[in-house]
């Protein structure tokens, strides 16, 4: 048996732990630099509040504050979840996170447990460990238990945990659920399916193995079409191994020269840097990616990506810096628009005997590095993040006077919550 | 759907796949005559072991004011707040009491009488009567106290 444990909206659930006379009322949280909805309460849902919904004309349908607005604050966000993460690899033999707000666990050797209680159990303590509300799923394969969760999040009968136990359970599930739902299913092959009157997970799951492998010919379709049907083949290994960390940005305006762009580039390659060294690892090969804004069909459109292999996997900030500006140096082209760049950090493995390259190692070199990086972390931690940077993260305030920003300055977030739990300066305060 | 969007659009790789096998630090190993204390070697003291039972449900909160000055809370202390600790009559708590946080002990002898009272440490300060009209949500046990007295 597999159990997926899903944090119900999980961003305004965060803002919520330390303000909880917002549960009950509207919430929604914005995409960074404050452009539009990312997440929503259920009181905002019903409001009718889409996700996407450009933060302009949620001020204009609701002017009086009748919804309540953060900016995204992923330091809140991604400390809560942690500790939610580390409860449920507490209550588990076998936990895989899959995302932020998720992860599988396998349950196989807990056949004597009542699993149904164990589920409610823990979505029980969950909440009153950490305020954050979880709902769990729990069937024979991942994509049924991602179902499941589905379930148990939108019924409150099931006490926000979904057991699908029996054949008769699962065919109810199934019957239920729309194809485009499906977990495996991209929206597009859902379309495609639809087509061929699929509407539902029962539809796709009923046809004969012979129809699905003739009519559809996809890997990922039939062995979606397996794990509907209760045989348990996707490894719990693809799930984790999605091994590359990406950290990309649209500018609030649009970048034009190779100063800015390459500031903005070093800034993310920075954040990639520090990613890696807080799981513990490192990447072997650096990729820098820069694309001009496509609604904007009257500029001259370009997009470009480049990446290098290092001789020695690394997670040095100086380094994958420098890496990603070389990246940047061959692909950035005069004369256009830049909207969106990003780096991404692939050949991700433990930071523990790194293979080492001889005609590139260079042993006392390494160790300034990592001593240099650890105290740039420690800095950052205790101070708030970015109070170090490199010089080349350091934005040119206009006409090159004044103190240069930091990136995070140049991210707009006006309605931002504190750090409660990750800053000293920002802990609640009680009289 | 919107909320499984992972950070930064990063993706995470499992924890145990990242996790670095810690193994103790011998000086001067196999260097001339063994020291007599390699058989004792022992981790160091560590105050989250000591003061932080349930990490998870933890967090700190900074007390403002004079209100809990006889059980030893003076302004500016950090106290850990711990959710998962069951509260019972007499226990120091933080609350969130009609907009706004609180750190008092709890007095549940009045509780079949419909009311529950906040108790200051603190003469000058009155209770806190809390009935089913006011807002009142329990954060957490206060489980230690914490002030740097290097400025005494």
């Amino acid at each position: 048996m597999y159990a997926i444990i899903d944090c119900d909206n999980c961003y305004v659930s965060c803002e919520r732990v330390f303000r909880p006379d917002l549960n009950g009322k509207p919430v929604v949280v914005l995409s960074n630099n404050d452009g539009c909805v990312v997440a929503r309460s259920n009181e905002a849902k019903a409001l009718g509040i889409k996700a996407g919904l450009p933060y302009y004309q949620l001020k204009e349908r609701f002017p009086n504050g009748e919804v309540t607005v953060f900016s995204s604050n992923y330091e809140l966000y991604g400390d809560i979840t942690d500790r939610v993460m580390s409860l449920v690899r507490k209550a588990a033999p076998t936990f895989y996170r899959y995302s932020i707000d998720e992860g599988f666990c396998d349950l196989s050797g807990m056949d004597n447990y009542d699993l149904k209680k164990w589920g409610e159990d823990l979505s029980a303590y969950i909440w009153k460990a950490t305020r954050m509300p979880v709902s769990i799923g729990i069937a024979p394969t991942k994509t049924l238990a991602k179902m499941a969760s589905h379930y148990a999040k939108k019924y409150k009968g099931y006490n926000h945990c979904c057991f699908i136990d029996t054949d008769e359970r699962r065919i109810k599930a199934l019957e239920k659920y729309e194809i485009e739902e499906v977990w495996g299913i991209g929206r597009r092959y859902a379309a495609r399916l639809q087509a061929l009157g699929i509407k539902t997970a029962l539809d796709f799951a009923s046809h004969a193995d012979s129809w699905v492998r003739a009519t559809l010919n996809n890997v990922v379709a039939i062995r979606t079409w397996k794990e509907l049907n209760g045989e348990d083949c996707i490894p719990m290994e693809d799930m984790s191994k999605k091994k590359s960390i990406c950290t990309s940005r649209s500018f609030p305006g649009m970048v034009t020269d190779m100063d800015a762009l390459r500031t903005s580039i070093s800034n993310f390659a920075a954040r990639c840097a520090e990613k890696l060294r807080k799981q513990e690892s490192v990447a072997q090969t650096v990729s820098v990616f820069i694309d001009t804004n496509h609604f904007r069909e009257d500029l001259p459109q370009y997009w470009n990506m480049a990446e290098e292999r290092l001789l020695t996997p690394t997670n040095s900030t100086q380094q994958i810096v420098q890496t990603a500006t070389r990246c940047t140096e061959r692909i950035f082209r005069q004369g256009y628009h830049y909207k969106r760049a990003g780096v991404i950090v692939m050949g991700i493995s433990p930071d523990n005997g790194v293979q080492t390259n001889f005609i590139d190692y260079d042993a006392e070199r390494h160790e300034k590095m990592k001593r240099l990086d650890e105290a740039l972390d420690k800095i950052n931690r205790e101070y708030g993040s970015e109070t170090i940077v490199l010089g080349s993260q350091q934005y040119t305030k206009p006409g090159g006077k004044g103190k240069a920003d930091v990136f995070k300055d140049s991210i707009k977030h006006d309605f931002r919550s504190p750090c409660y739990t990750t800053r000293w300066s920002d802990i609640p305060e009680a009289t | 759907m919107e909320d499984n969007k992972p950070i930064d659009g990063a993706e995470y790789i499992s924890l145990e796949d990242a996790k670095r096998l810690k193994l103790p630090y011998f000086e001067g190993l196999a260097a001339g005559y063994p020291s007599p204390a390699g058989d004792y070697q022992h981790e160091s003291l560590d105050l989250n072991e000591k003061f932080v039972h349930h990490p998870e449900a933890s967090y700190f909160v900074r007390v403002r004011g004079e209100s809990m000055v006889g059980l030893g809370l003076f302004d500016g202390d950090i106290c850990l707040a711990d959710r998962s600790e069951e509260i019972t009559d007499g226990n120091i708590v933080v609350a969130f009491v009609n907009g706004g946080l609180t750190v008092k002990q709890i007095d549940l002898s009045t509780k079949d009488k419909g009311y529950l009272r906040l108790m200051p440490a603190n003469p000058n300060f009155k209770p806190i009567i809390i009935d089913a009209y006011d807002q009142f949500i329990l954060q957490g046990k206060v489980t230690s106290i914490h002030r740097d007295t290097r400025k005494y």
